[in-house]
């Protein structure tokens, strides 16, 4: 039962952590400048890696779709299930992951290791805020940068999808893309940009809370970034569920 | 029978003449840990206090009681009169406003570079500057620190001594009334932790301000400090000027100061040390 | 082409781990042990992910299928998408994201300390005693993890299809078999047995090379997800079309 006394407690101090972050930062303009090169450096670094990863589950579910239609005889119905599977679900979550993956990680250990070098405490006693400080500007650049994040998921994943399907599958190019059309329209991009944000405001949340409560030393850093990815993986997950369920249930 | 003595002692620090700061009677457990055992302490104004002791008798714990990093579980905690022990964060925060202190590493930021860590406080509380006037001061206080021109230096390409020296730069680059260091000596080579004892005498001697010092290196301690108390297994079992200190009767003080420094009324080598150059002259 | 350079020192990484694996110079026991880590560490996450994944799998597909009046075959379009495609990245991104980084930040902890190099100089080979025994184990893991993951995958499915949306349970179990085939399953855990070995050498490579202080060590970690999740996601693809391709 320890353990979930200690998820429980953890809870808690998360609970309060995020509280203390919306005190401090209400009461003052975010830092100067900071929140640009937030958004710069999270959006610019992450795209490369984000684009390859959505291009290749674009080209997995052409693939899985196909082969789960054919028997069916449903071939054509490839380009629908791209949209919907795709363009609905896998590319916020895609994006999350990715994001969680890399931002969220620098987070993390960025913090940790300042808190290890006492320089939180060094911001403290300089009467300086540092959670208005340290994450107001994270939390701000990454809810900018993630619903432009997960629309050009959403696209390189369709645009691979259909060169898989067109060039190795042999499907029909114009029928794929009238199926997809029919089933993803801007109604999905908006909730697909809603479901980022939501998803961003966790992952920065999730990340810096782990990196401010980090253990000591190397070992405290290295374990404070990987719990910070995988609940805010786990969460974005979870979360992605109710959120389908009320959009589109 | 430590107890009785750190009732007499606790009577006469918080009874000296003008405390800047003081704790008085204050506890501090972590878990089933006792680590501060009713300690009161006083440090007078315009004076250095140094605070002594073996590893691990909480005397890190106490420098944060000072600046309200911790809270004590009983026991007063008056910095310029405001108890830190009762104190929200906007109280806290002024209170912070008017000290400065030097981490054990520094605690710079590794992100900017010397003069950015520098001009740090003065972004966030002197908002009235503009940027010449910061840039102006920032070479001041490089100077004091006897760094000068280091402004762009990014702070990841400096050795531990000189990170010392921007530590304390930004410690005094808004003018505090207080300056407490964490141990400034630790993880320096000899001649690097006496340069920096001579930074800290000048620095006292030049701006006058009350100084506070952690530290487990007694040579140096008795190089800078005018006051000394010591602590040992969460007591306070010394305090008093320094002079006063060297000469004390405690068994423990007397092991602990031993081990480095020759002591009053025995012969031989004699003043080896330039602390006691400093003691015989008084 | 800084990265071809790294890309040849991992390269050369991977051929001694590979060269160590068939002398006896690694323990059992070490190995068990790892096994038990990452088993135990990945479980929740894994199945905290797949279950919501069928969940949701499930609400969009009885969307399509409800169009042309098949909602029954739902249950046949869950089990091979889980099954073949979904189970497998998921879980293993999981086991990336939670495994593979716990081997970077131990290993680059102890790089960081010396312990490796304190190994070294007591003559046991670093890379035998710590790098082999977790790329065996991650390497045996994932595939079982794959496996929970399914399972967690279908019945999350089964909750949205027949408890939330009325579906009938017998006709759901009746059709959830009714296109899958062996060669799935096997296909299945071969990719992520060969994710799994992706996984163990990326995260053990960049915990090993770990440097630059506790802050060495947050990077190797971060690398390490995202390199993993990388590699395995392409292989995915040409793994795909070359076990799948056949089955239809």
């Amino acid at each position: 039962m320890s353990a979930v006394r200690r998820w429980l407690f953890s809870l808690g101090r998360f609970a309060l952590f995020c509280g203390d972050f919306l005190k401090a930062a209400i009461r003052q303009p975010p830092p100067p400048g900071a929140t640009m090169a937030e958004a710069y450096r999270i959006g610019i670094r992450s795209m490369p890696i984000l684009l390859i990863i959505s291009a290749f589950v674009g080209t997995n579910l052409s693939l899985q779709g196909y082969y789960a239609f054919k028997p069916l005889g449903g071939q054509s119905l490839v380009g629908m299930f791209v949209a919907l599977a795709g363009v609905r679900e896998l590319a916020p979550i895609i994006a999350a992951s990715m994001i969680a993956a890399k931002a969220g990680t620098e987070m993390a250990s960025q913090i940790a290791v300042m808190r290890i070098q006492q320089q939180i405490d060094a911001l403290e006693v300089m009467a300086v805020n540092p959670h208005w400080y340290l994450i107001t500007p994270r939390l701000l650049g990454i809810v900018l940068v993630m619903p432009a994040l997960t629309t050009i998921a959403m696209y390189v994943m369709v645009a691979a999808a259909y060169v898989v399907g067109v060039y190795q599958l042999g499907l029909n190019g114009a029928e794929f893309l009238e199926f997809a059309v029919q089933a993803a329209d801007t109604r999905d991009l908006f909730y697909g940009g809603l479901k980022a944000m939501i998803f961003g405001v966790i992952i920065c949340m999730v990340s810096c809370y782990n990196g401010f409560y980090s253990g000591h030393g190397a070992r405290g850093v290295g374990t404070a970034t990987n719990t910070a990815v995988v609940t805010a993986a786990v969460t974005c997950v979870v979360l992605n569920y109710f959120i389908s369920e009320m959009v589109y249930g | 029978m430590a107890d009785s003595v750190s009732n007499d002692l606790s009577n006469s620090v918080t009874n000296s003449p003008k405390p800047l700061m003081y704790l008085e009677d204050v506890w501090k457990s972590f878990g089933s840990l006792e680590v501060l055992k009713g300690v009161s302490f006083a440090f007078p104004e315009g004076k250095t206090t140094a605070i002594v002791g073996p590893s691990g008798t909480g005397k890190s714990v106490l420098l944060k009681h000072l600046v309200g990093l911790l809270e004590p579980d009983r026991g007063k905690v008056m910095v310029f009169g405001t108890d830190m022990a009762q104190a929200s964060e906007r109280e806290k925060f002024a209170v912070r406003r008017r000290m400065g202190m030097l981490f054990q590493d520094g605690a710079l930021f590794d992100s900017m570079t010397v003069g950015e860590n520098i001009e740090f406080p003065l972004v966030h509380h002197q908002k009235e500057l503009s940027r010449d006037q910061r840039r102006a001061r920032v070479a001041e206080v490089l100077e004091q620190v006897e760094l000068p021109g280091l402004e762009d230096r990014p702070t990841s390409a400096l050795s531990g001594g000189q990170r010392k020296r921007v530590g304390l730069a930004r410690a005094i680059v808004t003018r505090p009334e207080v300056i407490l260091f964490d141990e400034p000596n630790s993880g320096l080579d000899p001649i690097t932790s006496d340069a920096i004892d001579a930074l800290i005498s000048s620095m006292q001697a030049r701006l006058g301000i009350t100084f506070i010092v952690i530290s487990h290196d007694i040579v140096g301690t008795v190089n800078v400090a005018d006051y000394i108390g010591m602590l040992y297994g969460g007591s306070l079992i010394e305090y008093g000027p320094t002079e006063d200190v060297l000469r004390s009767e405690n068994d423990i003080v007397r092991r602990f100061l031993h081990r480095n420094l020759e002591l009053p009324h025995e012969t031989g080598a004699g003043a080896r040390l330039p602390g006691l150059e400093r003691w015989r002259d008084k | 082409m800084e990265w071809l350079a790294t890309l040849g020192r991992f390269g050369l990484f991977a051929g001694r781990v590979a060269r160590r694996l068939i002398h006896p110079s690694w323990r059992l026991g070490d190995f068990t042990q790892q096994l038990y880590l990452v088993t135990t560490r990945c479980l929740g996450p894994v199945i905290a992910v797949t279950l919501p994944f069928g969940m949701v799998i499930a609400l969009q597909g009885l969307q399509i299928f409800a169009m042309f009046g098949s909602e029954h075959l739902l249950a046949s379009l869950v089990s091979v998408t889980v099954i073949r495609e979904l189970s497998p990245v998921l879980a293993s991104v999981l086991v990336a994201a939670q495994g593979g980084s716990a081997f970077a930040a131990e290993l680059g902890s102890m790089r960081i300390k010396e312990e490796i190099d304190a190994t070294e100089v007591m003559a046991v080979d670093g890379i035998a005693y710590h790098v082999v025994p977790r790329v065996l184990a991650v390497t045996l893991a994932c595939p079982m993890l794959n496996l929970v993951g399914s399972i967690a995958g279908i019945a999350g499915a089964f909750i949205t299809a027949v408890v939330f949306r009325g579906e009938q349970a017998g006709v759901f179990m009746a059709q959830l078999w009714a296109f899958t085939q062996p060669s799935d399953l096997w296909g299945s855990l071969l990719k992520t047995a060969i994710f799994g070995v992706i996984i163990g050498l990326i995260s053990c490579y960049h915990g090993y090379n770990a440097s630059g202080g506790a802050a060495g060590v947050g990077k190797a970690v971060n690398e390490t997800v995202v390199y993993s999740v990388l590699a395995f996601i392409t292989a995915n693809y040409f793994l795909t079309t070359a076990l799948f391709g056949q089955s239809s």
